[in-house]
């Protein structure tokens, strides 16, 4: 019964909305194989912001002073990650079906992080505000575009695999994002409590 | 007659006298943004600190175009949306909403005289006498260059204006960010393709930013279909609508049916230039 309320009061909207479009982008980039190395990236970037909406509490107000911890609620929340990520499996599904030669296993990784770093930064903000989302999602979209934005930072970071191409692997960039992402969720949730602001009484 | 248009005077002062202070106020808000005083570092990172060279105009002109036009946009609407919050406050304030919001429009001055600053970079790093411009005369050169970096960077802020005041979506300035920056893509990938079809040049050309030159083969620059001018003018009309969307949001009365009628012509104006743009200029590629 908890679980179902939590659940409800998600960000939905948000999350299927960007989804969708992640769909739309991903499937471009199925269907148009010669621009899969630059529509892919942008639909994981769009599933990561999916991912950063999921913790929106407009009530946090009154949630945040129930019983039901952060953890049990974080942890409801989380379930509503399996839609971006089920998002960009089915996209990635029907890229391999279209013949696309990706690395998977590393496009695979690149998602799971991409997601886990929205999700991560997410609960991070949520210790300061109710609503951190759209704040996030920005943020991470910047930063997850920034080798697509800014070519010097492609020398140095990547955070898509290219078929056949040179220059760095993403996969160390994303095993240290995965273990950076858990690290901050845990220690995200051990130190949740009330921001100052709110817990004085006017 | 004078008697009759005697007061009016006063009151036409007044609008523009909290017009003017308005539009300062966020002139200076959007100067200060963090967004696009980023934006503005990069900008001037990629092409006045850089120690590379820059010899393919592809390499740089889409700088503007992402960090003053896609960052502006993100920028102008957040600031758009920041006055959301003390609507019920403002809203009762003798200024109505599309004289505010024309006082935001005016903050799109600002990344356009940094488009402008730009274009004279660019110029200078890569004067429009040079072969990387491929196939296209000098006037139509300069077309290219203010196509691609001046007019972005006026036309950005101005879509997160209109965003700002339609759209309730809080993220919706990324989102759209991502869209066109994928459609850019794809479109281009697409001309690459196929350089001599009509419908994917007007594809391409469907788009607040296009490329005109591509280079596959060192040294060899192909020259794509479309008129530099024409894209130019379908941009500009690109721009005037989204002025006219975001003034018809709390437009009331005449004032509105005349946002609406003008809103009408820009956009026939718009797909008139599209076409003439998409079909103009070269008939096919040019690789030299």
């Amino acid at each position: 019964m908890m679980t179902g309320a939590v659940l409800r009061a998600g960000a939905w909207p948000a999350v299927a909305g960007l989804s969708g479009v992640a769909v739309v982008v991903g499937g471009c980039g199925a269907a148009f194989p010669a621009a899969a190395t630059v529509l892919l990236p942008v639909c994981f970037a769009l599933l990561a912001a999916a991912a950063a909406f999921t913790l929106d509490e407009p009530a946090s107000l009154v949630v945040d002073v129930t019983p039901t911890g952060p953890v049990r609620r974080t942890r409801i929340r989380a379930v509503a990650l399996l839609a971006p990520l089920a998002v960009g499996v089915l996209v990635m599904l029907a890229a391999a079906g279209r013949g696309l030669a990706l690395p998977w296993p590393a496009a695979g990784l690149a998602l799971a992080g991409n997601v886990l770093l929205g999700f991560a930064v997410a609960c991070v903000a949520r210790t300061r505000t109710g609503e951190p989302g759209p704040a996030v999602a920005t943020a991470v979209v910047l930063v997850l575009m920034a080798p697509a934005l800014v070519p010097p930072v492609a020398r140095w970071v990547r955070t898509f695999p290219a078929p056949g191409a040179g220059g760095p692997s993403p996969d160390p960039v994303w095993w240290t994002v995965l273990a950076g992402c858990a690290v901050a969720i845990a220690i995200s949730l051990g130190g949740r409590r009330l921001p100052q602001w709110r817990s004085r009484v006017p | 007659m004078t008697a009759v248009l005697a007061p009016a005077r006063p009151g036409a002062d007044g609008g523009r006298a909290a017009f003017v202070p308005l539009a300062v106020r966020e002139t200076r808000r959007f100067a200060r943004n963090p967004v696009f005083l980023f934006a503005v570092a990069i900008t001037v990172a990629a092409l006045w600190a850089s120690r590379t060279t820059v010899t393919d105009i592809d390499d740089g002109n889409w700088v503007a175009a992402i960090f003053l036009g896609g960052f502006g946009m993100m920028a102008a609407f957040s600031l758009t949306r920041s006055l959301r919050a003390s609507e019920p406050v403002v809203g009762v304030t003798p200024v109505t909403l599309p004289a505010r919001t024309a006082a935001l429009c005016t903050v799109a001055v600002v990344p356009f005289a940094c488009g402008g600053l730009v274009l004279l970079r660019f110029v200078q790093l890569i004067p429009v006498s040079n072969a990387a411009y491929g196939a296209f005369s000098p006037s139509a050169r300069v077309a290219v260059l203010v196509g691609q970096i001046v007019i972005p960077s006026l036309g950005g802020p101005l879509l997160g204006v209109a965003l700002g005041r339609w759209v309730q979506f809080p993220g919706a300035a990324f989102v759209l960010f991502l869209l066109l920056y994928g459609w850019v893509s794809l479109v281009t990938i697409l001309a690459i393709w196929h350089p001599d079809s009509a419908p994917v040049a007007v594809l391409r050309l469907f788009a607040p930013f296009a490329f005109f030159t591509y280079v596959l083969n060192a040294g060899a620059v192909t020259t794509c279909r479309g008129s530099p001018w024409f894209f130019l003018g379908w941009q500009l009309a690109l721009c005037a609508i989204a002025v006219l969307v975001a003034l018809l949001r709390g437009a009331e009365g005449p004032v509105r049916a005349r946002i609406i009628r003008a809103l009408a012509i820009a956009g026939v104006a718009a797909a008139i230039l599209l076409v003439l743009a998409g079909t103009g200029g070269f008939t096919h590629a040019i690789t030299a």
